[in-house]
């Protein structure tokens, strides 16, 4: 679709599936994602796309097919320090732990690679204060160091969520939703903080995002999902609106349109 | 579910409440309703008791002796809770299965562990001063591990169940982050489970309080004892002063947890 040979795409899904016991969530797919692009993902509620990104974050297994990362399987990779030096995820939100403060859950970003003697001691004394003061102040929250996460605003949760990712430092990006919560001004603004970071470190971004305007202003591809099933698959130079009209549409019983939200 | 099935369940619901209050007065016939009901020197007594709340004992001798029996249970109370929860806290994060990711040891290791957390709190405290009273006398350690041995057991459990029911989004989370268990045990799990681990086990002192008090009835020195000594000798006005003492140790508690939850939220 894109061009490329099979061998050359970061992530590559092989007619990967997920059902859960009799409901099936997304149905056999095939994808390659180079390193470097920016691609969103848009569907309705239900369409798969949490499954989705899911699959890619190595979160959840596929029931069936293959999915693999650089070449590896990705169901090979241990969870702990390989998956999450390739892999970060971000969600809608419930990402932080309230009770820590932006510091502490900044810091976790380093649990992939710090033993559990570093990852203890760093609760009561922080190791690495600067990388985490760093992070913070790429994200615009510099004061916010020790303030307790359940203070800080929906928006600035997600920038706290997005310099953690900053220090765990993984190659993919996977964003779930991730301006879902906050209004059209500060969307606006956390995509430019998360695009503009994956494009000065070469990172790779999957995300899904519910506005057409988001998608053409940060993404270079955008896939639409369905009923857990791919409805298109194009550079976002290519996206039209009817089909993104055509992906969100409701349907009524016997599958004819109803119109549109 | 079809509205007759639907029907039918409720009648039978009511039917069952139909026969329960017929028991209830039915049995009220078998109650031989005679003088015999109440003791014969009880209603006098009963009044006696009444009067003195009216007049507690407040002379200085006697409120020193409340305030040292009330320092008393209060450090009983105290001290089993401190030792219930250094026997709830471990044993708690063991059951609560938070701590392997392993199903095998997983299992094996909460059930021996909910068994013993179990056994402890199944014997009432009373039971365990008995006991231990029996093996090592009437001493302060007998008063503080009879109080904090079962209320161990307590907290143990509540411990782990809170462990279990923390929000698991921001569990998953660290676990995108690369963190083993053991680490989203120490950087998710607990300090979100702290709030509420620390208010129920403040409340348990609260209760703690309660079972001092009692549990001097068995001999230790506390409120309770000097209830047992007063009442002997009659002495309502006493026994007034002296619960009156121990409903403001409970009120004591409750405004120190109240600051203290206040104080965890800001």
């Amino acid at each position: 679709m894109n061009g490329t040979s099979p061998e050359s795409g970061l992530f590559r899904l092989d007619l990967a599936s997920k059902t859960y016991g009799a409901t099936p969530a997304l149905a056999p797919l095939s994808l390659t994602i180079e390193r470097g692009e920016a691609v969103a993902v848009v569907g309705p509620s239900g369409a798969g796309k949490t499954t989705l990104l899911h699959l890619l974050g190595g979160v959840i297994q596929p029931t069936d097919g293959e999915i693999s990362l650089g070449g590896h399987l990705l169901a090979d990779l241990s969870p702990g320090r390989e998956l999450s030096r390739l892999v970060g995820v971000i969600h809608q939100q419930f990402d932080l732990v309230p009770q820590l403060s932006a510091l502490h859950n900044v810091l976790a970003g380093h649990l992939g690679k710090w033993g559990l003697a570093r990852s203890l001691v760093s609760l009561i004394s922080p190791v690495d204060r600067d990388t985490a003061r760093q992070a913070l102040e790429r994200v615009g929250l510099k004061d916010k160091l020790h303030e307790r996460t359940f203070r800080l605003s929906g928006g600035e949760q997600q920038r706290v969520a997005i310099a953690r990712l900053l220090v765990q430092d993984p190659d993919v990006i996977i964003a779930d939703e991730p301006v879902a919560s906050l209004d059209p001004a500060r969307s606006r603004d956390l995509m430019g903080l998360l695009s503009g970071i994956v494009e000065e470190s070469g990172k790779t971004l999957i995300a899904s995002v519910h506005s057409a305007e988001l998608v053409r202003a940060f993404f270079s591809r955008a896939v639409g999902l369905r009923s857990g099933g791919l409805v298109f698959d194009v550079p976002v130079e290519e996206l039209t609106d009817d089909m993104l009209e055509s992906v969100y549409e409701l349907q009524g019983l016997e599958g004819e349109p109803v119109g549109q939200l | 579910m079809s509205p007759s099935v639907n029907y039918r369940f409720i009648e039978g619901r009511w039917l069952l409440t139909l026969v329960l209050l017929a028991a209830v007065a039915w049995s009220l016939f078998f109650v031989p309703w005679n003088s015999d009901v109440v003791h014969s020197g009880g209603a006098a007594a009963a009044l006696e008791i009444l009067r003195a709340l009216f007049s507690p004992e407040l002379s200085p001798s006697f409120l020193l002796v409340a305030v040292e029996a009330s320092w008393k249970t209060i450090s009983f109370a105290a001290a089993g809770i401190t030792l219930a929860v250094a026997i709830g806290f471990p044993l708690g994060v063991v059951a609560s299965g938070t701590l392997v990711s392993s199903p095998m040891k997983r299992w094996t290791s909460i059930a021996v562990v909910r068994l013993t957390l179990a056994v402890l709190r199944s014997v009432h405290e009373l039971v365990w001063a008995w006991l231990l009273v029996l093996a090592l006398g009437l001493s302060p350690i007998a008063a503080v591990l009879a109080l904090g041995i079962p209320y161990g057991g307590i907290l143990g459990r509540v411990f782990s169940e809170i462990l279990n029911d923390v929000p698991e989004g921001p569990l998953r989370s660290l676990r995108s982050a690369g963190a083993s268990e053991l680490k989203v045990l120490a950087y998710g799990r607990l300090p979100m489970a702290l709030p509420q681990m620390l208010s129920y086990a403040i409340y348990r002192f609260e209760c703690g309080l309660r079972s001092a008090a009692i549990l001097s009835f068995v001999g230790i020195a506390g409120l309770g004892y000097q209830v047992q000594l007063s009442l002997d000798d009659l002495l309502y006005s006493e026994v007034w002063t002296l619960l009156l003492f121990l409903v403001g140790l409970v009120v004591l508690v409750d405004v120190w947890s109240g600051l203290v939850r206040k104080s965890l939220t800001t």
